[in-house]
């Protein structure tokens, strides 16, 4: 039997609670929103070809683990990431790094998931976990998203990590190997915070960053029209759900990046980006009030005031909100 | 305009969450499990939170079973009528499409349309037939003749 003094804590959001937890493990203390900040995780994307559970994909965040690997590089971590073929093969090299007393992330489908809730049980590949322990036939799992640890059999493991379908896992597990004591985080949240605003308003393509929140408002406008109320209220409340479920801590992510910014603001001591903060938390609270008037309108309780007109032109406020602060963070020196 | 809209969502939110300030999780539809949210206030800054999902989440988690369950009624009518095979209901019932059990098949996307038609699927080899029918997790006798269906015949 393993059993590693692993601190399961919860988090808003899986990638950046495993990455946090991880390096928490070996001795490097470091919040969710700070990871998240650095990997440059904030992001939007609308991609209307790309259909998951029968509606256009709504994307609040960056590609699947692009947050470990640009946090962990920049931190300087030398970490191990592996695929495999072989589902046998993923669970013997399991295996062997629980004996060599690391702690391990997955990446799995959330489908046979035997522990999780009930109503998220989708085909949906891109969750993270952390296995801390092995007795017998079960691994003691950390997931960020239940309040306590559990645990998960041997064949469930293997067949959630071996899911098929859009973004399959192929059994990756990444882990760190070794981390330094002490790291000058000033220049880190300096360059994650000119990537994020690059990502939101420098790239010149109409379906990502700003531009695509304003795309979306746009072919918002026009769902009533050209697929009838019960697909628009489908694909409408398909956004919503991007925004709000599963481990996005609340409007799409705007809540955990201006946590970051109010910290990056004390490590950084410049009181403007403290401003930006509060900016960054009256948007969050936008797309909140969005959501909700949004789910209203899915109840079919819907007001003049919850029509897809009104939920576009709040949509495009808050593109001008975030437009306004990430035009100022760019210049970040 | 403006003003009083915001305060109406103020109010709809107090009457949502109502349930679960006062501790009753019986009433969500959903309350296996409480997660950690964020919020945001002017005077206190960003806080955590652990909670049950707010029932405005829980309505717009709830509005995609409920249009699974009607997609799924939708294609069992089909296969009654013998216009699919039972292949679509079960991937359907597995909240699949075609590209996802065309990867846990290993087939071809095409290959699976065609097993959807009640043809393809009698052309179907036994092999086949097992190997959907273990990653519908049912028998292949199940698979082959579904409980539901009283007046399905092979031709």
């Amino acid at each position: 039997m393993i059993k590693l003094e692993f601190e399961h804590r919860q988090a808003g959001h899986c990638e950046n609670g495993v990455t946090s937890n991880l390096l928490n493990y070996h001795g490097f203390k470091i919040s969710e929103p700070v990871v998240f900040g650095i990997g440059a995780g904030l992001f939007f994307s609308y991609l209307p070809f790309l259909k998951m559970q029968h509606a256009p994909t709504t994307s609040f965040r960056v590609w699947p683990g692009k947050i470990f690997e640009r946090a962990t590089k920049v931190l300087g971590i030398t970490t191990g990431v592996h695929h495999f073929r072989n589902p046998k093969d993923s669970m013997d090299m399991l295996d062997q790094i629980l004996i060599k007393g690391l702690p391990v992330g997955l990446q799995v489908g959330t489908y046979h998931l035997t522990f999780f809730p009930p109503e998220y049980r989708m085909h949906y590949n891109m969750h993270n976990l952390v296995i801390y322990g092995k007795e017998n036939d079960h691994y003691f799992v950390s997931d960020t998203l239940m309040e306590f640890p559990v645990t998960i059999s041997y064949p469930d493991l293997m067949r959630v990590r071996f899911s098929k379908g859009i973004f399959a896992p192929k059994g990756r597990m990444y882990f760190p190997v070794h981390v330094p004591k002490q790291v000058d985080l000033k220049p880190l949240i300096i360059k994650g915070i000119r990537d994020t605003a690059n990502n939101m308003v420098g790239i010149p393509f109409p379906l990502i960053g700003v531009r695509g929140i304003r795309y979306l408002a746009g072919r918002m406008r026009n769902w009533p029209r050209h697929l009838g109320d019960e697909k628009a209220s489908y694909y409408l409340g398909q956004v919503l759900r991007m925004e709000e479920e599963i481990g996005t801590a609340g409007a799409g992510f705007r809540f955990i990046y201006g946590a970051f910014l109010a910290e990056a603001a004390e490590i950084l001591q410049q009181d403007w980006i403290r401003e930006i903060s509060v900016e960054m938390g009256e948007n969050a609270n936008k797309w909140r009030e969005f959501s909700y008037l949004g789910s209203r309108n899915c109840k079919k309780r819907g007001k003049p005031e919850q029509s897809y007109e009104f939920l576009a032109g709040m949509l495009l406020e808050c593109a001008d909100r975030e437009e306004k602060i990430f035009r100022k963070l760019i210049k970040i020196k | 305009m403006e003003d009083l809209n915001r305060k109406q969502t103020d109010a709809d939110h107090r009457e949502d969450n109502q349930e679960v300030i006062k501790g009753n999780p019986d009433n969500l539809f959903y309350n296996y499990n409480r997660e950690l949210f964020y919020s945001f206030d002017k005077s206190k800054g960003f806080t955590k939170k652990v909670d049950y999902q707010y029932t405005a989440n829980q309505t717009i988690i709830k509005q995609q079973w409920d249009l699974a369950e009607v997609r799924l009624n939708e294609v069992k009518r089909l296969v009654i009528a013998g216009k699919r095979s039972p292949i679509a209901y079960y991937m359907e019932k597995k909240l699949m499409d075609v590209p996802i059990l065309a990867a846990y098949m290993n087939h071809s996307t095409w290959k699976i349309r065609w097993h959807l038609t009640r043809t393809g699927f009698k052309w179907m080899k036994q092999e086949t037939l097992e190997h959907y029918a273990e990653i519908f997790e049912i028998s292949p006798g199940e698979l082959k003749k579904p409980s539901f269906l009283t007046n399905f015949s092979e031709n």
